[in-house]
């Protein structure tokens, strides 16, 4: 039967040489990926759940189908699809010779590679050698002629114009690669072609190709003697370059063959929109290589430089220091370096870092499931752990900390969007309903975007949803907090308003804003359990078609639609608004870059609070300009507060302002279905229908509102009139402590030095180096809304929203600056103030000082700065203090006296508004207070000494959510006062009114016509 | 006993303005309060300022020597010194940023009732109520502090006129300070705002923003528009202090007085004591705040409730 004789002709030095050098290649191949293993094994737990079932599954199909890899290039494609199939069917023929030879004959004495299965096999080989040459040529031709952006290692984007000297090396790695994998096929071919020639076996052994080759070589000259020469010298050219190949595998670009398929096997389906989570006892966020997973150190293996993400990437588009590709290329170097402890950080800067928009283009596209964003991601916990991060960011992480959203509105506004309603919204938490709305940041409080919450209410009531909203208990959902990087903050948002929902009966949940949808979807777990998440498209789209709502006028516009990317490619909401714009009747028209290849609006991944780089083009400009391409273009529909807001803008600032509109689709819905709406402001009329209707809750709502509206017009609100009273304030607590009054004028003229209050011990620990005090306030502030207590001493505690004082920050941040400079010394934050003032307290914490003291006393007002400063001097006294700061001033009452006051009392040399300090922590401290015109008086003061700190003098330090749950566990002491003297109180607000009504003539109307008022007194002035 | 004491502040040699007013209010008072009005300079050549000092309605100067330069201790030390001499019903001084290093430590020597930033006292049947803000403003607050024997006062810029010139005697009183010396400053320089391409103080027409803006990268917009609309730039303090504009232009206590300013646009700027300081003289203010309840709609001409984004937005069309 016919066969090949394998190694024909050789010795036996030969056989033995060429087996150790098999068996030291298959070595090689194997300890290299036992190297890599262990090198995964040393990273961290997924932090995501692995399905291997399914993600084999999926892994086999992408794998068949060559999906992944023939999207948006299907030259690529078709070119790896060849070199695939060629090469793993070259792979298994030569491992079946392997099983043959070396396995079933030695073992069985059997054979199988003969007779018409060998000839059959010997096409099969034939033809897998065509494609892998084909496709290797093809992809040769592409990487060398058709000059793709997306091969060209230059980081244009940083401004190179060369390749740095690690990508020159990719690029030449690239060729080898490729070029190798040529020449073993061609060797393999010509080794066929002589053998042919000098054995000459009947039907050419059905190898076509080698016959064809052989028969070419013969007419060329080659004579059997010839070819037998050629044949030996071949086999080892051939035989070496394969080995060397495997032997490579682990070390070259040839790895990709096996981390692709692990990579596709571990992937989550639904990575970037769901992130890892941090698991309890691990780092927050990625210092060392070894911080990262073993899926992130897989995927870094993973990798073949393909560059589809580079071309996706839409913060690369608009030039932003940031290549998707070249971060997880850099990684790998690092990772490949096997040094565990090497800090990331050191090779990707956190300009790069931040410049992600986690819209999640990368991931989409990658054709080996890859997730790129989840890397960065993780780098940038361990910049906001650190507190680098840009200011803004950092102000909108603290604003978001303390009053639950990102535009810094008190909580009880939150729910302010739906008083111009005609009908009372739910409070979901107060009564069970259908839906519960979660309406989020921007729509609750950005007024364009509260416009179309209150058009989707009005829609939603149209159709008889059955809805309600959580009012003052929602906080921002934490989408792109998470994706900042504030793990705790996110951590922190997720439980407050899981517990809301806990406490409330819905059936499903429904927003506006795609962020919200897909955290609440993908990140809420239990809170969310398992119940649907929806977009108000996918409620619209539903009622369009089914007539719960009806088109009564088709609009017929010619529009685009723009994919919000939490809507679309992180959770595969495409239709539904396309649906929707079809029911209303409008011709869309989709942009080149839609669905999966959406392009991000520039606002994601916390983007929209961090300025950008100069020299780049807002993502949302191009947007604009790709949309403007379209032409004739009516409306350009956005579906999500962000986009909305982002697009608006950048319609205007890219100059397309005349081209079209851009618009909520809720807005288009309302037109074609003709939503009437009663306009908000006709009051008469709502007030009948609430009289006729008797819908207790609608009054409970508004009657306040109508009570303030009224009020507002006569200039004070319907409460008692404050009533100035007698001699005495009514409402001193009797002390025992406190001695009674001061002396009236009529009495004898005396002076009664304040003392400082005396309190009881309580514990700390032992003095053992400097310690500095910093008084910290907790401030009320008022909103533009706000009441009266009915004795007029005050205003409401409702109406008060509290918060550390900012100045008080500023003095925290000096006094870590100077133990952190010094080395030593023990920061204590004191506060005067009942148990409300723990959050305060603890924030002061969270910022880094080491404890906590507070006291109160009823006899005391948090308004007398003296009073104040009496119990501040008594805690100073009891702590042996070597310092003590103060904020400039209180943002409440302002007094700017309690560092004087406090020096006063103690008898220590005091300074205030001070910008600059300097200390050795011994002797004496120099100083600059900034007078008047910004004039600057350095002086300076013996120790110990009390310091008002002026704001501007440092940047205080933002506390991560981290540092605040730390803060929990750091001591505070709540010290008793057991006596104040009574000059050091008693000082107490006689009545509280509103100012005066300033003179100020309002300018009423649109923006545009009070523009025009304000441009008319522009130029009245000037001209005049 | 009883009457007023005054303490006078001075810097580089020249004396406060701030005294001047808070003599003006002093004046008002003198009839409700009875009892002399007393002036006090403490200063290296306390002499110098006497003229100055003898407004209308002093009825003596007290002249302190003491070092040139601002001390607390030795301002708190001589002014102790010279109430416990005159036992007044009041003392009072500028709230400034040398008055807040002093002030409140001399209230506590002295015990009784002590407001700062007061802009105002209401007379009326012997009661003697201070006026103060509260709540950055937003309320106006009044403490009674008819029942102490002695009030230290502590008087917000701008909250009174100065007196015209009048004669009172000079007095010098030697004061022995060295009580202060173990607490005294010692005086190193002063250093003065660098040199800057804007000058508020010469600026006829200025464009501010505060903190109303929100974010860094706003800053090129609203500097644009203030360009287009021919307006110098100015801004708040937090906006300096964040580094978004150079402190050459802060408007207010600490930054400059837009003395030279016939229109003053402020957008999203709340009002406070310190920026008003530098601009509430100007003759049109419009200021554009979505709180109705700032109080910088106290001092300005015109006021709009809107956007200031959505402002921008429609005055970047009105400029075009
Ligand atoms: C000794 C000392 C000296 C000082 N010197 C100065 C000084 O020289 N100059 C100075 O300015 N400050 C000074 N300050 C600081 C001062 O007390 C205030 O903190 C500061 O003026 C507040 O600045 P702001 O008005 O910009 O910010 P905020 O008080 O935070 O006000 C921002 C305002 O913007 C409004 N707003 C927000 N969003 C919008 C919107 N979209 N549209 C319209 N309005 C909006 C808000 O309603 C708010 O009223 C000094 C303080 C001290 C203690």
């Amino acid at each position: 039967m016919q066969t090949r004789e394998l190694f024909s002709q050789f010795s036996p030095f030969a056989f033995g040489m060429f087996y150790l050098i098999a068996i030291a290649a298959m070595a090689a191949f194997v300890v290299g990926l036992a190297q890599h293993i262990l090198r995964y094994r040393r990273g961290r737990p997924a932090g995501v759940p692995v399905d291997w079932r399914g993600g084999l599954r999926l892994m086999l199909d992408d794998v068949v189908t060559h999906r992944t890899l023939s999207r948006r290039d299907p030259y690529a494609g078709a070119a790896h699809r060849l070199i695939f199939f060629g090469f793993a069917t070259l792979f298994v023929g030569t491992s079946t010779i392997t099983l043959e030879y070396d396995i079933v004959k030695p073992l069985t004495g059997q054979t199988f590679w003969k007779g018409w299965f060998y000839l059959g096999f010997s096409l099969v080989m034939d033809i897998a050698g065509v494609m892998l040459v084909a496709g290797l040529v093809m992809m040769i031709a592409r990487r060398a002629w058709f000059g793709l952006a997306k091969l060209d290692y230059v980081r244009r984007y940083r401004g190179d114009t060369a390749p740095l000297p690690r990508a020159t090396a990719w690029k030449v790695e690239d060729w080898v690669f490729l070029v190798t994998l040529l020449l073993i096929a061609l060797s393999g071919f010509l080794q066929e072609a002589v053998r042919l020639i000098v054995d000459r076996p009947p039907l050419s052994d059905l190898s076509p190709v080698g016959a064809a080759l052989g028969g070419l070589l013969s007419g060329l000259g080659l004579d059997a003697a010839g070819a037998a020469a050629v044949r030996r010298a071949n086999w080892w050219i051939h035989g070496v370059l394969a080995l060397s190949f495997i032997a490579g595998v682990a070390w070259t670009k040839g790895k990709h063959m096996v981390a692709a398929f692990g990579s596709l096997a571990v992937r989550d389906s639904r990575s970037v929109a769901r992130l890892p989570a941090v698991a309890e006892g691990d780092p927050v966020g990625v210092t060392r290589m070894d911080d990262f997973s073993w899926r992130d150190l897989l995927h870094f293996d993973a990798c073949t430089k393909c560059g589809r993400c580079h071309d996706a990437c839409p913060a690369r588009n608009s030039n932003y220091p940031l290549s998707p590709r070249d971060v997880i290329l850099d990684l790998r170097l690092l990772a490949q370096s096997g040094d565990g402890a090497a800090d990331p950080h050191h090779v990707i800067p956190p300009e790069t870092l931040w410049a992600c928009l986690s819209c999640g283009a990368c991931a989409e596209i990658c054709p080996v499931g890859i997730e790129q964003p989840v890397k960065i991601l993780k780098m940038r916990r361990a910049l906001v752990d650190k507190g680098e991060m840009d200011p803004t960011l950092r102000g909108v992480l603290e604003t978001v900390a303390n009053v639950g959203n990102s535009f810094g509105e008190p909580a009880r506004k939150r729910g302010a969007w739906t008083r111009e309603l005609e009908f009372p919204v739910k409070d979901a938490r107060k009564e069970p309903v259908e839906a519960l709305w979660f309406v989020g940041d921007f729509a609750s409080f950005d007024p364009r975007s509260q416009t179309i919450s209150r058009l989707v209410a009005r829609l939603f009531n149209a159709g008889g949803l059955d809805f309600g909203i959580l009012f003052d208990g929602e906080r921002t959902a934490g989408n792109d907090i998470r994706r900042v990087g504030e793990e705790g903050l996110f951590e922190a948002l997720s439980a407050h308003n899981g517990a809301q929902m806990a406490q409330s009966a819905f059936d499903w949940i429904v927003t506006t804003d795609p962020h919200s949808l897909n955290t609440l979807r993908n990140e809420y777990g239990e809170a969310v359990k398992g119940r649907k998440v929806l977009h108000y498209t996918n409620v619209l789209a539903d009622w369009l078609e089914s007539g719960r709502l009806k088109v009564t006028k088709p609009l017929g516009r010619r529009v685009t639609y723009h994919d919000p990317c939490h809507l679309g490619r992180l959770n595969k909401e495409y239709d539904a608004p396309r649906r929707v714009l079809r029911a209303i009747g409008c011709e869309l028209v989709e942009m080149p870059r839609s669905r999966d290849n959406s392009f991000c609006c520039g606002a994601g991944g916390g983007r929209i609070w961090t300025p950008d780089p100069p020299g780049v083009e807002k993502p949302s400009h191009g947007r604009m300009h790709e949309a403007a391409a379209l032409g004739n273009i009516d409306i350009f529909v956005t579906c999500c507060p962000k986009d909305l807001t982002m697009f608006e803008d950048a319609r205007k600032a890219s100059g397309h302002e005349g081209d079209f509109l851009v618009a909520d689709i809720a807005e288009l819905v309302a037109e074609a279905v003709e939503l009437r709406a009663i306009p908000a402001n006709y009051l008469p009329e709502l007030a009948n229908r609430i009289a006729e209707s008797l819908a207790e809750k609608v009054t409970a709502r508004v009657v306040p509102e109508l009570i303030q509206a009224l009020a507002a017009q006569s200039g004070r609100l319907l409460v008692a009139p404050p009533v100035l009273p007698a001699a005495e304030p009514t409402d001193i607590a009797a002390e025992p402590a406190v001695v009674d009054a001061v002396p009236a004028a009529s009495g004898e003229w005396s002076v009664a030095p304040v003392a400082p209050a005396i309190l009881a011990d309580y514990d700390r620990p032992a003095k053992t180096g400097l310690r500095i005090l910093v008084a910290v306030k907790h401030v009320g502030k008022l909103g533009d809304e706000f009441r009266f207590r009915p004795d007029g001493l005050d205003v409401v505690p409702e109406d008060l929203d509290y918060q550390l004082n900012e100045f008080d920050e500023t003095a925290i941040e000096a006094a870590l600056q100077l133990v952190e400079g010094l080395g030593e010394g023990e920061v204590v934050a004191v506060t005067i103030g009942s148990e409300e003032a723990e959050p305060s307290l603890r924030k002061a914490l969270a910022k880094g000082a080491h404890r906590g003291v507070r006291v109160w006393s009823d006899a005391v007002s948090p308004a007398d700065p003296i009073a104040v400063a009496a119990l501040l001097a008594g805690v100073a006294s009891l702590e042996a203090a070597d310092l003590v700061l103060t904020g400039v001033q209180s943002s409440d009452f302002a007094n700017g006296a309690t560092a004087a006051a406090l020096g006063g009392i103690l008898g220590w040399p005091h300074a205030a508004v001070v910008v600059e300090m300097q200390w050795d922590g011994k002797g004496r401290l120099d100083i600059t207070r900034e007078l008047e015109g910004g004039v600057r008086h350095r002086q300076s003061l013996p120790a110990p000494a009390v310091l008002s700190i002026q704001s501007g003098a440092n940047v205080p330090r933002y506390a991560t959510m981290r540092m605040i749950k730390e803060a929990r566990s750091k001591p505070v002491a709540d010290a008793a006062m057991e006596a104040i003297g009574a000059e050091a109180t008693g000082r107490r607000v006689a009545a509280m009114d509103r100012p005066p009504v300033g003179q100020a003539a309002m300018l009423e109307g649109s923006a545009a016509e009070i523009a025009a008022r304000v441009a008319a007194i522009v130029r009245e002035k000037k001209g005049g | 006993m009883g009457g007023i004491l005054v303490v006078a502040e001075h810097l580089r040699g020249n004396l406060s303005a701030q005294t001047g007013e808070v003599i003006g209010l002093a004046r008002e008072l003198k009839a409700a309060v009875g009892g002399p009005l007393v002036v006090a300079v403490i200063a290296a050549d306390p002499v110098r300022f006497h003229a100055e000092l003898a407004l209308d309605g002093v009825d003596e100067v007290l002249a302190v020597e003491a070092g040139e330069h601002f001390d607390p201790a030795v301002y708190e030390e001589a002014a102790h010194r010279l109430a416990l001499e005159m036992k007044p019903r009041l003392v009072m001084l500028g709230h400034t940023v040398n008055g807040m290093g002093f002030g409140p430590a001399l209230a506590v020597r002295l015990g009784g009732s002590f407001v700062s930033d007061a802009f105002g006292v209401e007379a009326e049947g012997g009661r003697l109520l201070a006026l103060r803000g509260g709540y950055g403003n937003k309320v106006l607050t009044k403490i009674d502090v008819s029942a102490s024997c002695v009030t230290t006062l502590m008087l917000r810029g701008g909250s009174a006129k100065p007196p015209p010139a009048g004669s009172a005697p000079l007095r010098i009183v030697p004061l022995d300070l060295q009580a202060a010396a173990v607490r005294a400053a010692e005086h190193r320089d002063y250093v003065d705002p660098p040199p800057a391409d804007v000058d508020i103080t010469k600026a006829e027409f200025i464009l501010s923003v505060g903190r109303g803006i929100q974010d860094e990268k706003n800053i090129e917009r609203f500097r644009a528009l203030a360009e287009r609309l021919g307006a110098t730039f100015g801004c708040s303090r937090p906006i300096a202090d964040s580094g978004w504009l150079p402190k050459a232009h802060q408007v207010g206590l600490s930054g400059k007085v837009a003395q030279n300013c016939k229109l003053y646009i402020a957008l999203g700027i709340s009002g406070a004591v310190q920026h008003l300081h530098g601009m509430k003289h100007v003759e049109t203010i419009v200021a554009v705040n979505t709180d109705r309840n700032a109080p910088i709609y106290n001092v300005a001409t015109y006021g709009a409730t809107v956007d200031l984004f959505e402002l921008a937005d429609a005055l970047e069309r009105e400029f075009n």
